[in-house]
């Protein structure tokens, strides 16, 4: 499978890509976007199976990327991994059509635990 | 006076859990407070908060604690370490604290991007804006800091 992070740290990234392969996927094909404009092209142009997505980046936030793809018809699955954890957010994820919400700092048994019924 | 919105304990629960996340998973070098709010520091970054409330959320440290931080993130050696990524983990704690720090705040608050500053935490001004709690102490032998700052103006008007 093919999963886009989304993320303007470069670190941060990077963790995600770690922990993705310490909760044991890491055999999946992974590419990149250091800002939202960024994410949603290619979530356009590379076809992922998987957005794992920040809230707050320049250009264009997280859920603005989603209710995008999805005003556009694009169906991928699209969650976060976020620092921002406050119910009203969660809910607006949920609304616009998020399928899952990791919230920073997590770890590899968080990852696991989400992305094993989603990534197999 | 009243209690802050978020106290000292409550930075210190989050801290906690970005250390054993990301700077110290094996729980050899946690950070250990002292309480000395004079604590002397080298870099800084901010992210503020606006909406219901306003404020700021400031962690501060010496420039080795931020290399090592980002060493700790990244995986690799503190002197293999560039000065981009030392920034960019500075932005990142700061964030990850007030995204947690905002979820204990009223609703309708909105956080910033980060800002980061390479020069000791007293070289910003918060104007019109008090600390109302704050977690100081060493990590690893390096002083490392998580303040919060609430604008005073908009205290008196709530």
């Amino acid at each position: 499978m093919k999963i886009l992070i989304a993320d303007d740290s470069r670190v941060m990234r990077q963790i995600v890509t770690r922990t993705l392969r310490q909760a044991g996927f890491g055999d999946h094909d992974l590419v990149e976007a250091a800002d939202g404009q960024q994410a949603f092209d290619n979530a356009v142009a590379e076809k992922p199976d998987l957005v794992i997505s920040d809230w707050n980046m320049p250009e264009m936030t997280g859920i603005e990327v989603l209710r995008k793809l999805r005003a556009a018809g694009n169906d991928v699955k699209f969650g976060f991994v976020t620092s921002e954890c406050t119910p009203e957010m969660q809910q607006a994820a949920e609304a616009a059509g998020s399928a899952f919400f990791i919230v920073k700092p997590f770890t590899a048994e968080r990852f696991d635990e989400v992305f094993s019924p989603i990534l197999g | 006076m009243s209690e802050p919105v978020v106290t000292e304990g409550d930075l210190a629960e989050m801290a906690e859990q970005v250390w054993v996340s990301y700077l110290d998973p094996e729980g050899i070098s946690p950070l250990v407070p002292h309480g000395d709010v004079k604590q002397v520091s080298e870099v800084h970054s901010t992210v503020s908060i606006t909406g219901s409330w306003h404020g700021h959320l400031v962690f501060a440290s010496s420039q080795n604690a931020a290399r090592k931080a980002a060493a700790a993130f990244l995986a690799m050696e503190p002197d293999e370490v560039a000065q981009e990524d030392i920034s960019d983990v500075l932005g990142e704690l700061a964030n990850i604290v007030g995204g947690n720090v905002k979820a204990m705040l009223p609703a309708g608050c909105f956080l910033s991007l980060p800002t980061v500053v390479l020069a000791p935490d007293t070289a910003s001004y918060y104007p019109a804006a008090e600390r109302i709690s704050g977690l100081y102490g060493i990590w690893d032998g390096e002083p490392v800091s998580i303040s919060m700052w609430q604008s005073v103006k908009a205290e008196a008007g709530a």
